[in-house]
Order: C-alpha cells, then sequence, then structure tokens
C-alpha cells in the first residue's frame, strides 16, 4: 500500500484518494455535529471528555467546570482548520495533495485520533469482541475505518517526532531514526 | 515590632493548613484503552512530559500491561494542567490526591 503521508522537504505531503478525501470530510463532519451541542449522554462525547478527578466529586466539578469549555473549543477550532486544510488540496493523477507544514501535521494527527476515539465509543469498543463480529456486521465496517485511520495515524508519527511541529524543515526526523534526534532540547517546558 | 492584642494568631492556622494542602501532590494518571495506539501514547507523553524516548516507552508499556501507568505526582494546579493536555490529546487520564 502507497503512503498517505510522506516527508516532502520542508513539509509532510499528504496524498489521499478523492474517495479517501470524501470519507475524512464526513466523518470530520459526523464529529463536528456531535460536538456542535454536545448531550452528555452521547459515548462520543463521554469519550472525549472522560472524568478527571477521581475520589473527589467537588473537584470533579470544578475541574469541569474550567476544562470541559477550553476542550470543546479547541476540537471544534482543529476541525474548522482542517477544513481550510483539505479544501487547499490540489489534484494530480486522481489523487489530490495536500502539503502539512508547521503544526498541521499535529492538527491532522489529533484529527484523526479524535475521529477513531468517536468511532470506537459508537460502536461501544470497550465491550467489544472482535472475534465475534462477522464480515457483513456494519461494526466490522467501522473497525476496518479505524484500522485505516490508525495506519495514516502510524504513518504520521513515524516522520514527526517529538515537537517537530515546532522545528518542521530540520531533518531530525530522518526515516531511520523516526522519533530521535534532538527532541529533548525543548525550551518552552 | 509591636504585639497587639489582635495579633490573628487563630487566623493563621486555617492559612497554613491551606498552603499544605496546596503543596500535597496529585497523582496523574493514564489508563489503558482500546483505540490509542502505542506508537501515539509514546509520541504524547513526550510532548506533554518531555520525557525521554525510553521513560515514554516504559510508561506506555505499563499502561498497556497493568492497564494504568502513574506519569506524574504535582501540585493541584500542575496535575490539572497535565490532565487538560491529555485529554486534548484524547487519552483517558485522571487525577487523585496523592496517598
Amino acid at each position: 500500500m502507497s503512503r498517505t503521508f510522506r516527508r516532502h522537504g520542508r513539509a509532510i505531503r499528504a496524498t489521499f484518494g478523492e474517495g479517501e478525501l470524501e470519507l475524512l470530510r464526513s466523518l470530520r463532519d459526523q464529529l463536528r455535529e456531535a460536538l456542535a451541542s454536545p448531550d452528555p449522554d452521547d459515548p462520543v462525547i463521554k469519550r472525549l471528555f472522560p472524568p478527571a478527578v477521581l475520589g473527589d466529586p467537588e473537584a470533579e466539578r470544578e475541574m469541569r467546570a474550567l476544562l470541559v469549555d477550553d476542550l470543546l473549543a479547541s476540537r471544534l477550532a482543529g476541525l474548522d482548520a482542517l477544513v481550510g486544510l483539505l479544501d487547499r488540496g490540489t489534484l494530480h493523477r486522481g489523487s489530490v495533495r495536500i502539503d502539512l507544514v508547521d503544526d498541521e501535521p499535529m492538527l491532522v494527527l489529533g484529527v484523526l485520533n479524535d475521529v477513531r476515539l468517536a468511532i470506537g465509543a459508537r460502536i461501544d469498543i470497550e465491550a467489544l469482541d472482535r472475534g465475534s463480529v462477522t464480515d457483513d456486521d456494519p461494526v466490522s465496517y467501522r473497525l476496518a475505518l479505524m484500522d485505516h485511520l490508525g495506519w495514516w495515524q502510524e504513518q504520521l508519527l513515524s516522520i514527526m517526532g517529538p515537537g517537530l511541529d515546532r522545528e518542521i524543515g530540520t531533518d531530525l526526523a530522518a526515516e531511520d531514526d523516526p522519533i530521535g534526534g534532538p527532541g529533548e532540547d525543548r525550551g518552552d517546558r | 515590632m509591636r504585639l497587639t492584642s489582635s495579633a490573628p494568631t487563630p487566623v493563621q492556622q486555617p492559612e497554613t493548613d491551606e498552603l499544605v494542602d496546596v503543596d500535597l501532590p496529585w497523582d496523574v494518571l493514564v489508563w489503558d484503552d482500546p483505540v490509542n495506539l502505542m506508537s501515539y501514547v509514546v509520541f504524547v507523553f513526550r510532548q506533554v512530559f518531555g520525557f525521554s524516548d525510553e521513560v515514554a516507552q516504559k510508561l506506555m508499556l505499563e499502561v498497556h500491561e497493568r492497564g494504568r501507568a502513574l506519569v506524574a505526582s504535582e501540585p493541584r494546579e500542575q496535575a490539572e494542567r497535565y490532565v487538560q493536555q491529555l485529554h486534548g490529546f484524547g487519552l483517558h487520564a485522571t487525577m487523585q490526591r496523592s496517598t
């Protein structure tokens, strides 16, 4: 299978089939809809905004009050930014090419993860026995989708390296040393 | 120095308690889940805590094999910041008073 993400000079180049791009847009839209009017009983909302404090209900209430709005706002901002990013794609031999720079690979990585978490929550993956899922079960398709997006994440992770979103353009994420490089030298921490 | 009858001795007691309370660490735990990729968890640990690859790998394996790992023990505000960041990355993280 050819890679969807590869290093291209200072950028990470994404190459999506048109079907893949449509799929990504649709998954993005579904998550956007779930987040637009978050229902506390929705398994997706429960999974993306889990309890933060154990053993102290008052501290949990305080924490949620601080946390949920911030997290929701940053997730919505990420999903909205993804649209602009996907719209930037150019067509090359039937594939859509998008060069990701600066913090964009991180944004894509995060959205892919949220989308996978959302799919997992919808099929109650915590309780699911994968072995019992037959091929004609719609859950089987959702699992395949999660695996496919997971493969994209693996590709991104193998060429990003920690902190690379701030230092993209250097060659510290060489193919043979995916998460090596001077990652410890982070003065912003 | 002047010691007046209004010296706030009784008031100091709760202040001291509060200070001690603020200083008590909170443990930040990360729990296993069936969706987050092992490589992603390592990446997040390195991003959030600045861990070396070795430490991040070790903690990720602890989460994977034992169901959870203690990743930090910090004053409340810092623990809250970590939990918020970890939730932002989609990791299942919680904090609790250190025992």
